[in-house]
């Protein structure tokens, strides 16, 4: 076997000793260390990254509350309010509605009371108009002269 | 048919010698700087311009990157990242070397399939692991031979024990890669001689060959698995041999 010929030991030694040096001094020194920089500099950005990002949750989540806490408590305010708003609203509409509902029995009482002085008015008149006309109809029917006093008495028994 | 062995010979493309010291440029060193060129336009054009969104090329380079970096982590912890560059450069050496010598016609040679390079491979880790051990430890690196528990009777016999299997370990690493790729490589050459042997039978020619050239695409396909496995058993180890210079088991 040519592995055991003592005479092909050291050409073999000589050159991997040789090429082996060229190989890590001038090929792996000064290429790969820079990636293994990037490598870590890759794991340190994504590290990074996701603390940033957890950080920005929690935020994001403190913000969320907040903001829940501050919709409820506006929700409630609101409620209060419009509460308030109509308990007020209901009641002015009520006081209005006796303001006027007293303006309308004032004016009705008034219609009430015109009604009858118009409705008296009217009902002498109606008595005086009534007798007069008979007296007329009566005279020119029969030509009898019939005294107002004695036409009225008699209306007023057929009445 | 021709001998298995063939395919391993060690030619010497430029003869040299240093202080008369044969150190010819041979087709292992050719095949090793094919792996070394093929990883170094790998690694420069993935990192040419990193970016934090890689592109194709950075993302090929960085899913090795992390493979390994993640390997040390598991087996060393956080402290073994400092490594991970050579781990790195060893896993993809030793798997440009394993893969190259599977490419077809081109008379690709397996650098991977010599003892004299994985044990070259392996006397890096072998070191690495003393050097981080004692730089880190000092002489309390020297438990790691005493096991924590250990009734003191029988300690010299554990520590003896634990002290052998230590200094064999560049051994084991160094012959799991070589006879590996060796045998792998033996059996696709022998393979490949039963196709021709086979396939010239004059009664009836071509037919008995198809038999062994679809072992041999099995065969190949089962190569490539363990070109790579391979790769990452010498890596893996190399990394669970730093753990006890790290961190004393």
């Amino acid at each position: 076997m040519p592995q055991f010929e003592p005479g092909n030991f050291l050409p073999q030694l000589f050159w991997l000793a040789v090429i082996f040096a060229v190989l890590y001094f001038a090929v792996i020194r000064p290429t790969l260390p820079k990636v293994g920089r990037v490598i870590d500099e890759r794991e340190g950005r994504v590290a990074g990254d996701l603390d940033a990002a957890e950080t920005a949750k929690h935020e994001a989540d403190a913000i969320r509350t907040r903001y829940d806490e501050a919709m409820a408590a506006a929700r409630q305010a609101a409620q209060a309010e419009v509460a308030a708003a109509s308990e007020k609203a209901a009641a002015a509409a009520e006081a209005r509605m006796q303001a006027l509902a007293a303006v309308l029995d004032g004016k009705a009482d008034a219609a009430a009371g015109q009604l009858a002085t118009a409705r008296a008015a009217a009902k002498a008149t109606l008595a005086a108009t009534t007798a007069a006309l008979t007296g007329d109809a009566i005279a020119k029917l029969t030509g009898i002269d019939v005294p107002a006093a004695e036409i009225e008495a008699a209306l007023a028994a057929q009445a | 048919m021709a001998n298995p062995m063939e395919q391993f010979s060690i030619e010497r493309i430029v003869p040299l010698a240093v202080a008369g010291k044969d150190v010819s440029f041979t087709n292992s060193s050719l095949w090793m700087l094919i792996a070394m060129l093929l990883v170094a336009a790998f690694l420069y054009i993935g990192t040419a311009k990193p970016q934090l969104v890689p592109g194709r090329a950075q993302a090929a380079v960085e899913y090795l990157y992390d493979f390994i970096r993640d390997m040390l982590r598991e087996n060393v912890g956080k402290e073994g990242l400092k490594y991970a560059p050579l781990i790195f450069a060893l896993f993809i050496f030793v798997l440009a070397c394993n893969l190259l010598g599977l490419i077809p016609f081109v008379g690709a040679f397996t650098p991977t399939s010599h003892i004299a390079v994985t044990f070259g491979l392996a006397a890096i880790v072998f070191v690495l692991v003393l050097i981080v051990g004692f730089a880190k430890h000092g002489l309390h690196f020297f438990t790691l031979f005493l096991p924590e528990g250990t009734p003191i009777f029988v300690l010299p016999l554990v520590a003896a024990i634990e002290f052998l299997s230590f200094l064999s370990r560049p051994f084991t690493l160094a012959i799991r890669l070589f006879a590996n790729m060796t045998a792998g490589h033996v059996l696709l050459k022998v393979f490949g001689g039963f196709v021709v042997a086979l396939g010239s039978f004059e009664a009836l020619p071509y037919v008995f060959g198809i038999i062994p050239l679809a072992v041999n695409v099995a065969l190949t396909a089962l190569e490539l698995l363990i070109a790579v496995v391979q790769a990452y058993v010498f890596a893996l180890l190399a990394s669970i041999y730093l753990n006890d210079a790290v961190n004393l088991h």
